[in-house]
């Protein structure tokens, strides 16, 4: 999760075409690869939507360092080839399912600022859904300062050791603790700050 | 483990749908019986909490497949009606991540809420009867936890039919379909028997991979639980003469 910074810096500082074209034009195109993720049911198809958006990938000159989030979804896959009762074609079917969806959702959120999304999906859903996406996506960033500070704490006090499993425990439930008293504090600065600035349950974007 | 990791187009679409419609559904009715100045209020709140609910979900525990959710502790904070906008909101950022489909949304936001959602209500109910803060807690979130995995196993019942159609519709339109066809005319059973998809293995698999992880989380969630009491209990709304 700390490559979501990262994640968010492609997204903003990328120069690439994929990075300049339209995010409504982005948005349709992950509809269609989800489109034909529910659909195609053979393997040559999903192989072919694959390597068109690896293709892409390597267009949008994504660092490859963000590639590794779109295998991140395999270890669950691993559970799901259980059902199948091993059988090559049913595994082999599933994992191109996963990782088209990895690709297709990392390289959108890889290639298109946060915000322009929301933007989006303010016109499908109502405003205040949209503010809690929006405010959950900043609030993220805000924890993710959090931890940082609370992980030298962590390592002060221990941090996590095998041999020692129940004081890693209390050290990493503590840690969260933690977090989430910092992260209602911060909440609650973040509304009165708002409620200042004329927020009335709807996050205004520039261009609107 | 308590939500399915699952990717697109592998669950029906009736009930990736249906998920969809449901949760809708049940966010319009809390959406109407929520007052909005209240809700304007939490908002930053929900976010937040949502927040440390994505980063909980990245520390993974890779040999077992298992992440904290943070769900009953949240569930506890926000309340029923919070938890369940929160667990939306969760599961669609996820998903950008590709951590769980985009059409399973729908289903996932089902089983965290019903986890957030039980666990505030069994936290209540224990902490009546105990009056101690930790075994509520961990039987609380043990107790979620449970009956999330049975309703995700449930939903990954609901699929079988559509995951034979998925092994063995190669078989049918092969080069072999001619020889497979007859096989089946000729013995029905022993294509029955063939064509069964194994959820027995599936569960015999997430069950004693899931006790290890309610354990876990239960531990945590008390831990955290026991932790908030000391600095904030006032975020807990326990009654007053607690320990």
């Amino acid at each position: 999760m700390i490559q979501l910074s990262y994640l968010d810096y492609s997204a903003v500082e990328g120069k690439s075409s994929l990075h300049r074209l339209s995010p409504k034009v982005k948005v349709i195109g992950m509809a269609f690869v989800l489109l034909t993720i529910v659909t195609v049911r053979n393997i040559p198809g999903l192989l072919l939507l694959y390597v068109i958006l690896l293709g892409l990938f390597l267009l949008s000159r994504v660092p490859w360092r963000i590639f590794s989030l779109t295998l991140y979804p395999l270890i669950f896959a691993v559970l799901f080839i259980f059902v199948s009762g091993f059988q090559i074609r049913f595994i082999l079917l599933v994992f191109l399912k996963v990782l088209c969806g990895s690709t297709g959702v990392v390289l959108l959120l890889a290639t298109t600022p946060y915000p322009s999304i929301f933007r989006i999906l303010g016109k499908v859903l109502p405003p205040f859904f949209v503010t809690a996406l929006f405010l959950t996506y900043r609030s993220v960033f805000i924890l993710l300062d959090v931890v940082e500070e609370t992980q030298h704490a962590l390592y002060l006090r221990g941090g996590l050791q095998w041999r020692h499993p129940w004081r890693s425990l209390v050290n990493i439930s503590n840690a969260f603790g933690h977090l989430i008293i910092k992260g209602i504090d911060a909440s609650e600065k973040m509304y009165e700050s708002m409620v200042l600035r004329g927020f009335k349950n709807k996050i205004h974007y520039r261009g609107e | 483990m308590s939500h399915i990791h699952f990717p697109d187009g592998v669950l029906p679409v009736w009930l990736w749908v249906s998920g969809f419609v449901v949760t809708i559904l049940v966010g319009v009715i809390l959406f109407r019986f929520t007052k909005k100045e209240e809700l304007a209020r939490r908002l930053p709140l929900l976010g937040m909490m949502a927040a440390a609910m994505i980063l909980g979900a990245s520390v993974e525990i890779v040999p077992i497949a298992y992440h904290v959710n943070l769900t009953v502790i949240s569930g506890i904070l926000l309340g029923p009606s919070l938890i369940f906008l929160a667990t939306f909101l969760v599961n669609i950022i996820l998903a950008l991540f590709g951590h769980g489909g985009i059409t399973v949304i729908g289903l996932n936001t089902l089983t965290l809420s019903i986890e957030g959602i039980l666990g505030y209500f069994l936290f209540r109910i224990l902490w009546r009867v105990l009056r101690r803060l930790t075994p509520a807690i961990f039987l609380a979130t043990f107790l979620a936890l449970l009956c999330s995995t049975v309703s995700m196993i449930g939903v990954v019942g609901l699929g079988a039919s559509h995951y034979e159609e998925l092994i063995h519709q190669e078989d049918e339109q092969g080069i072999f379909e001619f020889k497979l066809l007859k096989d089946k005319a000729d013995h029905p059973e022993a294509s029955a028997t063939k064509e069964r998809v194994n959820l027995k293995r599936f569960i015999s698999i997430v069950l004693p991979l899931g006790f290890i992880g309610w354990m876990l989380e239960g531990v945590i969630t008390s831990l955290i639980g026991r932790y908030i009491h000391r600095l904030r209990p006032d975020l807990l709304r326990l009654e007053k003469g607690t320990p």
